[in-house]
């Protein structure tokens, strides 16, 4: 059995982790990230959510519900932590926009708006309301966007059919990276007679390079082009996840991928080690703390049993939303699901409460209270409680 | 104003069978459904051709009904019909009484029985919890009870009868005290039709009394509330029973990818208002994994439940009451034919057509027993090597429906609805439950212009609705998972609001 000495093990590869990672990186510790495998961010649309139940999105945060996790991060951490993810973002090349203190609109792949904070440059012409004149690009046999959604909301929208020799959404974008497949697109592009102010296309432009190939567009037919987010599989949210990833390894962050964590060694107060396998050898990973971030059910942080929840790394004590009857409510889109309270509840310092070991310290979607989808709490929450995590994590060490 | 010899209310299993009937005999009908076919209790029930073995011992002459139906539905529904056989099965403790008085009942009926032991029971079903006592195999089968009505259906519509689906009968039309006809309104576009004829057939199950009662009548029916879950597999290949008198949760049965069991029995008021509560399903799986220990930890995909119509009796245990089934002649025109189960819906509609042949003078004999069911031939199946080598057109990957066979369905049916699509092509019917493939099918189908995008917005909406209602009792393990991600697509991603 190997053991391996770190600082800090993060369990979770998702936005949280990675942010809570980062961040301890830049103060000098020695951290790795371990993680069954690709987090939800890569299902996502990209877009940091960070609150939409207000205009004003740090407005928002302040009227949510007394338990809700994110008042246990102080407004300094919030915009420490967002101006951060933009720096990163921006030296990876993925730079993002927006301001912390306006929300604003995503058109999505069904003609509604979705609430955001900051979107991916690819999504900034996208328009704010339904009198906007777009042209929507789609492509030959690419299942998962039917521009038809979009027209019965946009009454003005028109689209046009490209065919890129492949249907998949992956596999389009990849084509994207090719220069002479952009230019065979863009003069087919420039033929269609496009009268429309903006033109919008799924999002399949480009693994990594999307930025630059909108720009490119926009230059040709000298009119904003933006990104509409599709359902998984997502480029942009595999672009934030892919440059969160570097940007933790280029500060010195070690990711174990596809290792699974077993088990725990404990003395005292104190986690010593976890204990994750790696083809089916047990690998002790030691450090002096240990942040979770795995997510919520979708992630894996939380599993539900038919009459309990559960928390599988620590054994942590899960807040359950009462008999299984009320984890969901009647109605599908009353926003109302007894399910999104799910959670860990953690004390000021992100420590979990009613927990026997002082090193363990909590972030992101797994967090009780959270309802992410209800509150619009989504990658801008993960951002701010990682980091406000680390923070606690720093101080506990030193 | 539509004229015709026979107007059928309700399209599940009888109804249809009615059809068919009619159509053979050569007399002119229209049949009326306010949903889809299957809809009720055709639909929401397990699936299973019976042997006649479950209803042996309390109801001989059912039973023996059972039997004979089984082994003609085996002849002339081939392609709707799976002939897993079946196994009762004893658990430590189970009656040893019951066993003996289980084999003589079936023996005097004339159903064949065959004792196993438990060494080749766990051959024939691996799955089996190895501390049974023995199995005894009887010819049940599984049946699919959505093509059923479809290839009845087929036989009157191939012999120029009517129908009209999506139809709610609002009125029934009334002369001199006679039924003489009825008033129909289009669910879609809230167009009202009038449809007259000589005689009006209630055969519309859990809805016999709200039925009866527009013309004044009224029909002595219990209506019994059953629950099922789905599993996303297949535990097992044979009909499993419990060896017992009928109780909670003692059937399991194999249909297609996945199995259904079920059920429970409870008396309701109001067909439909019928919900599942979270300790029926917890029973059902209990009870289940007595006999499959696997399905403790297996996935439940969906839980639903249908109304049994039931004759009127005075037992109070919904068990109790006889499956058998009555044809009332409301001395209008009227007649409501009542109880039954799917298993002898051809034996019900023979008798039905036989009065009605009776109450016009003519002389026909029935033939559906004879006669395969038509449209068999279209159902030649779609081999997996083949679905595979059309894999990128894969709408539905749970169940490997292609956007041919969507684009085919839509155009053969001319439907507009989503369920047509699902009930047709198993589209939706797997592990997400629709969760990825029905935004794909809408989009399909504003792309064929078949709707209008405000029409496949809306359709989008009032399935996820559908569909949830259906799965929210079964949310716990790795289904919670999975329909997590699925509202987060829908609500979060797709940001869908709830009414606009």
């Amino acid at each position: 059995m190997s053991v391996i000495e770190y600082d800090v093990i993060i369990i979770g590869a998702g936005v949280a982790g990675l942010t809570a990672g980062a961040w301890l990186c830049g103060q000098g510790l020695k951290v790795a990230l371990v993680t069954t495998g690709e987090p939800t961010a890569c299902l996502s649309t990209g877009c940091v959510d960070l609150c939409s139940q207000d205009d004003d999105p740090l407005k928002g945060i302040a009227n949510l519900p007394d338990a809700h996790p994110f008042h246990l991060v102080s407004p300094e951490t919030i915009h420490q932590a967002l101006d951060d993810f933009q720096q990163a973002m921006t030296d990876m090349d993925m730079p993002y926009t927006g301001r912390l203190e306006k929300n604003r609109r995503v058109l999505s792949a069904i003609g509604t708006f979705k609430t955001t904070c900051l979107t991916p440059l690819t999504m900034q012409a996208s328009p704010q309301n339904e009198n906007e004149r777009i042209h929507i690009i789609t492509f030959a046999g690419l299942k998962d966007f039917y521009p038809g959604y979009i027209i019965s909301r946009l009454k003005s929208a028109s689209f046009s059919t490209y065919n890129a020799g492949v249907s998949t959404t992956m596999g389009i974008a990849a084509n994207f990276e090719d220069d002479d497949f952009l230019e065979t697109f863009l003069l087919w592009l420039e033929k269609q007679d496009i009268r429309e102010d903006k033109i919008a296309v799924p999002a399949v432009l480009g693994l990594e390079s999307a930025a630059a190939i909108i720009k490119k567009i926009e230059y040709r037919l000298e009119r904003p082009v933006f990104e509409i987010p599709t359902i998984p599989p997502s480029m942009p949210g595999r672009r934030l996840f892919n440059g969160l990833k570097d940007h933790f390894r280029r500060k010195g962050g070690m990711i174990y991928w596809g290792w699974p964590v077993v088990g725990v060694e404990k003395a005292g107060k104190q986690i010593e080690a976890v204990m994750a396998e790696s083809q089916g050898r047990p690998n002790s990973l030691n450090a002096r703390a240990f942040i979770l971030a795995t997510g919520s059910f979708v992630g894996g942080g939380l599993h539900a049993k038919r009459d309990t929840i559960i928390e599988e790394v620590f054994h942590l004590p899960v807040f359950v939303p009462g008999e299984r009857e009320v984890w969901f409510d009647q109605d599908y889109f009353s926003a109302k699901h007894g399910i999104g309270q799910a959670g860990i509840v953690v004390d000021s310092s992100f420590r979990p409460r009613d927990c026997p070991w002082d090193n363990i310290f909590v972030c992101g979607a797994i967090l009780a209270h959270t309802e992410a989808l209800k509150n619009g709490c989504g990658h801008g929450f993960a951002i701010a409680t990682g980091q406000a995590a680390a923070k606690y994590c720093l101080e506990h060490i030193r | 104003m539509i004229k015709t010899d026979v107007i059928i209310i309700g399209g599940g299993a009888t109804g249809c069978g009615i059809a068919r009937d009619l159509a053979l005999r050569g007399i002119p009908h229209c049949l009326i459904e306010k949903g889809d076919y299957a809809a009720g209790a055709t639909g929401a029930c397990h699936g299973l051709l019976h042997s006649g073995g479950r209803y042996a011992v309390s109801d001989p002459i059912a039973a023996k009904e059972c039997y004979d139906e089984n082994m003609i539905l085996r002849r002339i529904g081939e392609k709707c019909v799976e002939p897993t056989g079946g196994l009762f099965v004893r658990l430590p403790g189970d009656s040893k009484i019951f066993r003996e008085r289980f084999l003589r009942s079936c023996d005097d009926i004339g159903i064949p029985t065959e004792v196993l032991s438990s060494t080749r029971a766990l051959e024939l079903v691996p799955n089996l919890n190895p501390d049974i006592e023995e199995a005894i195999k009887v010819p049940d089968c599984s049946i699919d009870p959505f093509r059923l009505c479809m290839l009845n259906m087929r036989t009157s519509e191939l012999k120029g009868g009517l129908s009209f689906m999506r139809h709610k009968v609002t009125e029934i039309v009334q002369s001199h005290g006679r039924c003489i006809g009825v008033k129909a309104t289009d669910a879609a576009t809230g167009e009202v039709k009038e449809i007259h004829g000589n005689i009006i057939v209630n055969a519309s199950g859990a809805w016999t009394n709200l039925i009866a009662r527009l013309a004044g009548c009224d029909v002595p029916i219990t209506l019994s509330k059953g629950s099922l879950v789905i599993t996303n597999h297949r535990l097992t290949d044979m009909v499993i029973n419990r060896l017992r008198p009928s109780s909670d949760g003692d059937i399991i049965v194999p249909n297609e990818a996945v199995c259904l069991a079920g059920t429970t029995s409870l008396v309701v008021e109001d067909p439909d208002k019928i919900a599942i509560q979270p300790a029926e399903v917890d029973t059902i799986i209990g009870e289940a994994g007595r006999m499959i220990p696997h399905f403790n930890d297996t996935r439940i995909i969906r839980a639903f439940s249908g109304v049994r119509p039931l004759l009127k009796s005075q037992k109070l245990d919904s068990r109790e009451i006889s499956r058998g089934f009555q044809i009332i002649d409301h001395q209008n025109g009227m007649y409501s034919i009542v109880g039954g189960k799917l298993t002898t819906f051809r034996l019900m509609a023979e008798k039905m057509v036989d009065t009605i042949m009776n109450a016009f003078n003519l002389k026909r004999a029935c033939e559906t027993a004879e006669r395969p069911l038509d449209g068999q031939e279209e159902l030649s199946g779609y081999p997996l090597s083949k679905r595979l080598a059309d894999m990128k057109n894969i709408v539905c990957e749970c169940e490997l429906v292609t956007r041919k066979d969507v684009e085919r369905t839509i155009e053969q049916t001319g439907t507009r609805h989503i369920g047509d699509i699902q009930h047709r092509t198993r589209l939706g019917m797997g592990p997400c439950q629709g969760g990825f493939c029905t935004f794909r099918a809408l989009g399909i189908m504003h792309d064929m212009n078949i709707l209008t995008a405000e029409q496949s917005v809306q359709s989008l909406r009032e399935f996820l609705q559908r569909r949830f209602r259906g799965i929210r009792y079964a949310l716990w393990g790795d289904q919670l998972r999975e329909e997590q991600l699925v509202e987060y697509i829908y609500l979060g991603i797709l940001g869908m609001e709830k009414n606009k």
